[in-house]
């Protein structure tokens, strides 16, 4: 199991990287990325992305009931 | 300074990245001095093939060329940002085309009903080295494709990125013409504003960004020339000389804004030049060959279209490009159409120094003829060392200096798709 805030710094860095205009002191964990400016595709991005970095392959509804970023790492956590 | 006709459609604005050129005034100095894009090809996935130049588009950053590009607002530079910097080459190629051609047409800031601006995203198949290049890691690992991948592979992902950075709200759909989609995409967006649909139309002709599938296909089925011309590519072009020998790949993003008279003047623009009228007709085949019955009878339809008649035009910006059979046809077409005026008529082909930009080539030709007319020269054909024909009066190694006053610019695709269009001079 990776720690999770490795795994938290992973997301961060793919939010960084599908939303260049956040300021990277915004991000904190219990964020949502809707509040973050990411729309539908944006959020699914950063789930396949932050899945593809840590080597993690999930069906992406294990994601459907996340409510923010914690939510999200909290799964990856729990299957890596 | 002559006047657009009433109700007439102008060209207001252009925009271009190409091998030879960032932008349009770049893009006219090159033609001047016979500048040639064509250069080895850039390193790339996959097997070697049997030709290896082509006319790129070169060291291409989205973001470097967005913020040195024309001078636009913040917001709309930012915008065209969040929607591009994500996106497939093809894409951002055309977002910078379009950003210069709105920029020069003085779109911004104009108050004008979105629902009367339309798109016409001219070009099919423009996903596919997009879709070669992620094929191997889908193969490894598809879970990890991007979800942003069911957008951008459809052609019309163009007409989505740029109806949202420009805030259009009218007609906007994709044409396809092979290599005279270009000229497909101009005569459709004239016939929109002529109809009364929209007043102003985008017509975006891009890039076609061929994977090394398309590049074999074109070899294979014996298109694609310079395989003799590695170690001289900017010599492979050759557009109607005796050692042409098929055409060569360039790359170009290229867009018009076409607009009706009544809202150029309006706005109180003058438009750099009109689109009088055009044809599109086909031979009824399915192959690659071309009909010189075929090609006279588009560029004849083309002139009647345009209440003109062959001694008016002054120019013809030629399809040439560099294929032997092409050529051969293309010119018994020219003599048959011009008969008695082949003297007084300019003849070059840009793809001698462009290569063959295929989907965008219409698009391309198009500026190059009005950058021409604007200028008042006639740019070279820099292989055109011994003519196939000596009967055309084709335009040498040096620029020569004329003043065009009206031209015609022919496009023709595999499956027997002719079109030829007809522009006005506005200098």
């Amino acid at each position: 199991m990776i720690k999770k805030e490795n795994v938290f710094l992973v997301v961060k860095n793919v939010i960084l990287e599908i939303l260049p205009d956040v300021d990277t002191n915004n991000i904190s964990i219990e964020q949502n990325l809707r509040a973050l400016g990411a729309n539908s595709i944006e959020r699914t991005e950063i789930v396949v992305l932050a899945m593809e970095q840590l080597g993690i392959k999930l069906p992406l509804v294990s994601f459907g009931s996340v409510e923010n970023i914690e939510g999200m790492v909290d799964v990856l956590v729990e299957n890596s | 300074m002559t006047t657009i006709t009433a109700n007439g459609v102008g060209v207001v604005g252009m925009g271009i990245v190409c091998s030879i050129a960032d932008n349009v005034p770049m893009f006219s100095e090159s033609l001047k001095n016979g500048v040639s894009g064509v250069t080895r090809l850039s390193p790339r996935k996959g097997p070697t093939l049997s030709v290896d130049i082509a006319a790129e588009i070169s060291d291409f950053s989205f973001i470097d060329r967005l913020y040195k590009g024309p001078d636009l607002p913040m917001t709309l530079l930012r915008k065209a940002k969040n929607c591009a910097q994500r996106s497939p080459f093809p894409i951002q190629t055309s977002v910078l085309s379009a950003l210069e051609a709105w920029e020069n047409s003085q779109m911004c800031g104009w108050a004008g009903d979105p629902e009367r601006i339309g798109i016409v995203v001219a070009g099919e198949n423009t996903t596919q080295n997009y879709k070669y290049t992620l094929h191997e890691a889908f193969e490894a690992n598809p879970e990890y494709l991007s979800p942003r991948y069911a957008l951008q592979f459809l052609d019309t992902n163009q007409v989505g990125v740029l109806s949202e950075i420009f805030c259009i709200n009218g007609e906007g759909f994709v044409v396809g013409g092979a290599s005279a989609s270009g000229n497909v995409g101009i005569i459709k967006a004239l016939q929109m504003i002529q109809l009364g649909i929209v007043d102003t139309c985008v017509v975006m002709g891009v890039v076609a960004d061929l994977s090394p599938i398309e590049l074999q296909g074109f070899i294979n089925i014996g298109a694609m020339g310079g395989k003799n011309r590695c170690q001289e590519p900017k010599k492979a072009s050759r557009p109607f000389d005796v050692l042409h020998d098929g055409f060569i790949y360039g790359q170009a993003s290229a867009c018009i804004i076409l607009q009706s008279s009544d809202v150029a003047r309006e706005r109180g623009i003058t438009p750099r030049a009109e689109i009088l009228g055009g044809a599109i007709k086909l031979d009824g085949v399915s192959t690659s060959a071309p009909s010189a019955e075929g090609e006279a009878h588009t560029m004849n339809s083309a002139l009647h279209n345009s209440g003109v008649s062959p001694c008016d035009i002054d120019y013809l910006n030629a399809h040439g490009s560099s294929s032997p059979l092409g050529d051969h046809t293309e010119i018994e077409a020219i003599k048959n159409v011009f008969e008695g005026h082949t003297s007084k008529l300019w003849v070059n082909s840009t793809k001698g120094l462009t290569g063959h930009c295929l989907f965008s080539a219409g698009v391309v030709e198009l500026i190059a003829t009005v950058v021409q007319m604007e200028g008042g020269y006639i740019h070279p054909n820099i292989n055109l060392d011994n003519p196939i024909d000596t009967g055309l009066r084709f335009s040498g190694s040096v620029v020569e200096q004329r003043n065009i006053k009206m031209a015609m610019s022919n496009s023709f695709g595999f499956g027997g798709i002719n079109t030829s269009i007809v522009i006005k001079s506005c200098s």
